[in-house]
């Protein structure tokens, strides 16, 4: 469901731009498998060209087309060994290799490897795209096909020309290759082609937002779903979150990195979530916790700690707490006195408690990394929230 | 420091290799410094470098300048940022000696100077535009007629 919001809402955008700016688009609806997995998949493995032995480290890289050699005494850089050309590509920051992919088709060839974007995607991307958003890569990839293949009409040859051809003017600063300069894209499943996609925002991807709009008060120290694009001239994010209700879909620009984060755990944000953490949970835990307005809302991410029962002295010896049927969650971001600032919950029998005042408390998830919870701690308002 | 103990061994000869370029220079070199070329190891391994090695893909002029990368880097004592100075200093050659310098690197197996060579390169592709590149490096073979087409017909798609 949320997959096809995210697809329709996807394409009016490229609709919209495709009207708008028509010199500055390019396709991301190429098609096939992207073979990059990312977090909690098997790592691709892109081939590396083999090693080459001595004698064939001498046989230049490209034997076609230098014969017509234009500047006497420069070596083309096609003549270099495989391997050395093959370091120098290594070398070469995402816009360097999209250069080189437009010099020739030999050069286009090897630039579109997996190999050498690997490392770029994982070095760039790989903290905020997770699994729920290479899903979402692959359900466009898969609709582009499926209206490839069964549209042969108009359609099929206008899209088939943004993703034969980048018109790199349009990438500004950041991926520019030159005025006037084109450079094909591959219409397969490059993890070039999905670098790219992400990069020039042309794909919005589901992720998590701290504190979204803007830090707003209702929202502090919460994380919520939203799909994401990259506006690389700022590099932050433009944020869409899901419509609350009746509220119309809310929009957020200039968000930044550190705000964003990878679903950790694969729950719709209309779902309960399974918490399998409810017996494990002591005082001084952080925790986060599903929370929401009504039931008409999606779920967001609320930060707490687990804090200790009235009855409790809090004398480490004596401390009771995590044996009790209930447990306390503190926010502390919430002056003592506000409504928000604890709730209790029955570990044995815990399911969505709540009322249309207080809203709705979900499922738990323990936190246990300190990355996780310095990510909130650092969200941390200046001052107390009533 | 342990000069008491160097001190009552004898002092080591220094073992010397010879190279041959391809236009017949020779060049001795310690073989210590050509351990660097992992070809060049092979051979001293096989005990094939008690004669002049003959090289035949590299001439005297870089020859020169690739013993004088190896000693440099054999050098004990040289700290790491007068070294990176050294470096640059060495790779501040045009677009051809540097071609030449990766050709060796990548004949003689000598990964320093490959990776520092190669980086060079890359720098010089860095914020250029496939024109200018194929420019740079001499690169004649552009796209087929069939993707000029394709280029050609996008771009007038795309203009109108």
């Amino acid at each position: 469901m949320l997959a096809r919001f995210l697809i329709t809402s996807s394409l009016s955008f490229l609709f919209l731009l495709l009207k708008s700016r028509p010199v500055k688009i390019f396709s991301l609806w190429t098609c096939a498998c992207v073979s990059l997995f990312l977090g909690h998949h098997p790592p691709p493995s892109p081939a590396r060209p083999p090693r080459v032995s001595l004698k064939e480290k001498m046989s230049p890289a490209s034997e076609a087309g230098n014969a017509e050699e234009s500047q006497e005494g420069v070596p083309s850089l096609l003549d270099l060994p495989e391997l050395a050309l093959e370091c120098i590509l290594e070398k070469l920051p995402p816009d360097g290799l999209l250069s080189m992919s437009g010099v020739c088709t030999a050069l286009r060839d090897r630039c579109r490897s997996d190999y050498f974007w690997d490392k770029h995607m994982k070095q760039k991307w790989d903290r905020v795209i997770g699994p729920s958003a290479y899903k979402v890569w692959q359900l466009c990839l898969a609709s582009r096909r499926d209206n490839g293949d069964s549209n042969q009409g108009k359609q099929k040859g206008f899209l088939r020309l943004f993703s034969l051809v980048w018109p790199c003017s349009w990438a500004g600063e950041r991926i520019n290759i030159g005025q006037d300069q084109t450079c094909s894209l591959p219409h397969d499943s490059s993890v070039m082609s999905w670098y790219i996609a992400l990069e020039t925002g042309t794909f919005w991807f589901p992720a998590q937002v701290y504190n979204r709009e803007n830090g707003h008060a209702g929202f502090m120290l919460s994380c919520y779903d939203a799909e994401l694009s990259y506006d690389f001239r700022t590099d932050t994010f433009r944020a869409r979150y899901p419509p609350h209700g009746r509220r119309a879909i809310a929009l957020e620009t200039g968000v930044t990195w550190e705000r964003l984060r990878s679903p950790p755990v694969d729950t719709s944000p209309h779902d309960l979530h399974l918490s399998d953490c409810l017996n494990d949970l002591c005082p001084g835990d952080h925790v986060e916790i599903q929370w929401r307005r009504n039931k008409e809302f999606p779920y967001g991410w609320w930060y707490g700690i687990v804090g200790h029962l009235e009855s409790c002295d809090r004398n480490e010896t004596y401390c009771r707490c995590p044996s009790s049927d209930s447990a306390v969650l503190e926010f502390n971001q919430y002056s003592a006195g506000s409504r928000w600032s604890r709730t209790i919950i029955d570990r044995r029998n815990h399911r969505e408690e709540g009322n249309e005042v207080d809203g709705f408390y979900g499922g738990i998830r323990k936190l246990r990394t300190d990355d996780e919870i310095s990510a909130w701690r650092q969200l941390w308002p200046t001052e107390l929230l009533e | 420091m342990s000069s008491s103990s160097s001190s009552s061994l004898p002092p080591c000869p220094k073992k010397m290799i010879t190279l041959k370029s391809s236009d017949g220079e020779t060049f001795q070199i310690e073989e210590t410094a050509a351990l660097q070329s992992k070809t060049l190891e092979n051979m001293i391994d096989e005990n094939c470098a008690s004669t002049p090695i003959p090289l035949r893909s590299i001439n005297g002029k870089i020859l020169a300048k690739v013993v004088e990368f190896c000693n440099k880097h054999a050098e004990v004592g040289v700290d790491a940022e007068s070294l990176h100075a050294w470096d640059a200093e060495f790779v501040n050659v045009e677009y051809t000696t540097l071609f030449d310098y990766i050709l060796a690197a990548n004949f003689l197996e000598i990964p320093t100077l490959l990776d520092l060579a190669s980086g060079v390169v890359g720098d010089m592709i860095k914020g250029k535009t496939p024109d200018e590149i194929r420019k740079m490096f001499n690169i004649n073979d552009a796209f087929s007629p069939e993707e000029e087409e394709e280029v050609r017909r996008a771009n007038q798609w795309a203009f109108e």
